[in-house]
């Protein structure tokens, strides 16, 4: 490999991507405004959750239990005269929960006997409700051990101990889904960017036919391959930069770890995604099965990262095909990193997996490549 | 051909013809190309099965850490109550709640569990034990449930231990919990509305958003401009094709979520056909009106990339809810085309709504649709006098 044809071309490379202007803005500009865009919308918590309530006791009791539900703003209480109603709330689209106290339920409460209160929840879109029904389910419970010991406490039983859990929030005590999302956005918009932009300037080049022209000079497959991938890298690698600083001013997503655990992780993610835009490279004769092949690729390593979605709830034999996903394990790593304040020991793992798959791929793709243009 | 013979057909009737002729050109480029056209019929099967599958938000198996400072009877009949049951794993044994700490930056644990040292004391001259709850809250999602699973576990254990003593459960109020319209909770039946819409956003817009680029790109585009063909007869006739494999493509994939996935169609199925066809159509159009106003294959793909794939999964209500972002947000949901397709899909196949509900999405669907087509076709008429 020379090293004055290599930087010939990478040379070449840069100023072929710096004259395209409209290449240059979806390179640098496009990542921030969709991490702007994308952090914002990114918003799990629970809040100003429209809910119907029902009121079928109107006691005191059944009153205070309301008043409380309602106090902290989470939940938009309305109050509608039935069931019937509340569930055709639920079915327009207007609610999403709907709480129903049942007639009886103040003096089943000061009796001591069994009480339940019903909950209706919007299944046809789960992401606010399903959180939203677990939230009352945790006042309705916080509310009954209440009532429960003020009642205890009055009566001649032999006394008994009881639990008492007491939560302590780390690194993100308000709840912000923020701070967790960010980094996932981060993560997926590099993947998109890396990967496609390779996989389409080679298969470009392979279209065009100026593949030909690079073959006849003196240059080595290595060295066209080292020529061709490092300028992305360096774009990839602005981006992150961009990224972080970016997440860092307006999401205030903390930096709690070392900012070199997380540049050399990201080294090896571009690594990973780069070899992965060759490996797609070569397995396409056109741009549109460059493209569409990227896609095959994007989709499934986002959706199966934990990005959006826990990995631990995905069904167990899911959970070993994730290990070959690169932005798994890159994820894993900054979001530990930025957030929980973990060292470069402690994310060895990840880590290493990362290594491991960015070498495989990178060498598999050269492998590839070399036996296409020899 | 004899000039005067085309001059005898009428306007309508050529312009069908010259449709038909550009339809037919463009369908043998997908044909020619099987690969591709495989490709975009299997993939979004595949896809489809994978993530159907893959896509949950059913915690299950919190891995917990334990902290017991007290080694008592009482504290160890906690943990293995804590573990009795498949909500909570032990993710290991500790002696410090640092070390909890350390273990939650690994991504060992999630939770952790600390029993004071007169934990058993506490509990043995009948007064409330505080236990501590240490949650991972990065992941906000994860910790509200594994939180809300936590206290549930503790109305539990005091029941069963005043249960012991007294022989009576004094902690009687529970809420029970019936989502309607999908009573198991089964995560498939609203991941595949949105699953569907997300797949068939980037489908759509990676089909077309390279027919115009590439022939700018190789050079044909000057051929055909030398054909009588005109500008609204190559957007139409380079459509039509596209539509055919998008409406293929809705169909297997509507196909394998109702039988893979058991996910009913409670509404008209020619309601959800029309919404189909109506998002295809825009999503084609946004497709169209990018290779147009790109003229370059890599320039169109990072555009078609930007505004298909990201904004279908994160601004069209599939994950995220809308009225939970910041209000101008809430208003650029409004040209995300996938937005109308995944409420009226929700709406007609889970709940059976009404067609005034659905009618709305609908027509943003056929207006972004008409938009896009129109402003391809007003740009692509540009284009050309501007090159001449």
């Amino acid at each position: 490999m020379s090293l004055i044809t290599l930087v010939a071309l990478i040379r070449k490379e840069f100023l072929q991507a710096l004259r395209d202007k409209r290449m240059m803005a979806m390179i640098l500009a496009v990542p921030v405004i969709q991490l702007v865009l994308f952090g914002y919308a990114a918003n799990l918590e629970i809040q100003h959750v429209p809910t119907v309530v029902v009121d079928a006791d109107h006691s005191p009791e059944s009153r205070d239990f309301l008043s409380g539900l309602g106090a902290d703003g989470t939940y938009l209480l309305q109050t509608v005269a039935d069931v019937r109603s509340a569930e055709d709330r639920l079915r327009r689209g207007t609610a999403s929960l709907a709480v129903v106290i049942p007639r009886g339920f103040g003096k089943h409460l000061a009796a001591g006997e069994p009480e339940s209160v019903q909950v209706l929840l919007d299944g046809s879109d789960p992401s606010r409700a399903i959180g939203a029904s677990g939230a009352v389910e945790q006042y309705v419970i916080q509310y009954g051990t209440r009532v429960a010991l003020a009642r205890v406490a009055g009566l001649a039983v032999p006394a008994f101990g009881s639990v008492q859990l007491e939560p302590r929030l780390l690194y993100n005590p308000g709840l912000k889904s923020r701070r967790f999302m960010v980094p996932g956005t981060a993560a997926s918009i590099l993947l998109i960017i890396t990967t496609i932009i390779t996989a389409m300037g080679l298969a470009r080049e392979r279209e065009v036919g100026t593949m030909e022209q690079l073959l006849v000079t003196p240059m080595s497959p290595l060295t066209l391959m080292v020529g061709k991938v490092l300028p992305y890298a360096a774009f990839g690698f602005l981006d992150e930069g961009i990224i972080l600083v970016v997440g860092n001013l307006l999401f205030d997503v903390p930096l709690r770890g070392n900012v070199l655990v997380i540049l050399l992780s990201s080294l090896v993610y571009l690594v990973a995604t780069l070899g992965m835009g060759l490996l797609i490279s070569t397995v396409s004769k056109t741009q549109q099965q460059a493209l569409m092949g990227g896609f095959f690729v994007i989709l499934p390593a986002i959706l199966l990262s934990g990005f959006m979605t826990p990995i631990e709830a995905m069904p167990l034999w899911v959970q070993p095909i994730t290990w070959a996903n690169p932005m798994r394990h890159f994820l894993e790593i900054v979001r530990s990193v930025l957030l929980r304040g973990a060292s470069l020991q402690e994310v060895r793992r990840p880590l290493g997996m990362l290594v491991v798959l960015g070498v495989t791929v990178m060498v598999v793709a050269t492998l590839r490549f070399r036996k296409q243009l020899l | 051909m004899n000039p005067r013979k085309t001059r005898q057909r009428s306007r309508p009737r050529r312009f069908f013809i010259r449709v038909y002729a550009m339809a037919l050109k463009e369908w043998m480029h997908i044909v020619r190309d099987v690969r591709t056209l495989y490709f975009a019929l299997g993939m979004p099967v595949v896809m489809l099965i994978a993530f159907g599958y893959a896509v949950s938000f059913d915690i299950d198996n919190v891995p917990t850490a334990v902290v017991d400072q007290d080694h008592s009877a009482q504290s160890r009949a906690l943990v293995q109550h804590l573990f009795s049951g498949s909500t909570f794993r032990n993710a290991g044994s500790f002696e410090r709640s640092d070390e909890v700490e350390a273990a939650f930056r690994r991504g060992d644990a999630r939770l952790g569990l600390v029993i004071p040292k007169d934990y058993g004391r506490t509990l043995a001259r009948g007064e409330p034990a505080r236990v501590q709850l240490m949650v991972d809250a990065a992941d906000n999602m994860t910790a509200t449930s594994a939180l809300s699973f936590a206290v549930r576990f503790g109305l539990e254990r005091n029941n069963a231990m005043a249960w012991e003593v007294t022989g009576s459960r004094p902690w009687m109020l529970e809420a029970r919990v019936r989502a309607m319209f999908n009573p198991g909770m089964r995560s498939a039946l609203f991941l595949v509305p949105g699953l569907v819409s997300t797949i068939q956003a980037m489908m759509a817009v990676l089909l077309t958003a390279l027919t115009v680029a590439r022939e700018w790109e190789r050079g044909t585009m000057e051929q055909l401009f030398a054909t009588p063909v005109g500008r609204t007869e190559i957007v139409i006739g380079k459509l039509l094709p596209y539509f055919g494999v998008g409406m293929l493509q809705v169909l297997l994939i509507l196909a394998a979520g109702t039988w893979l996935f058991g996910v009913p169609i409670r509404g008209p199925v020619v309601l959800v056909f029309a919404v189909s066809s109506l998002f295809l159509l825009a999503t084609l159009g946004q497709g169209l009106l990018i290779s147009v106003a790109t003229k370059n294959q890599q320039v169109a793909t990072q555009v078609a990339a930007v505004s298909s794939m990201l904004p279908s999964t994160l601004l069209s209500g599939f994950v995220m809810p809308i009225d939970n972002m910041p209000v101008p947000l809430q208003y650029l949901t409004r040209i995300i085309p996938s937005r109308y397709f995944v409420h009226s899909l929700r709406a007609i196949m889970l709940r059976d709504a009404p067609v005034a509900e659905i009618l709305p999405d609908a027509a943003a669907l056929l207006v972004f649709a008409l938009v896009t087509v129109a402003i391809s076709t007003l740009l692509f008429r540009r284009t050309v006098a501007s090159v001449r």
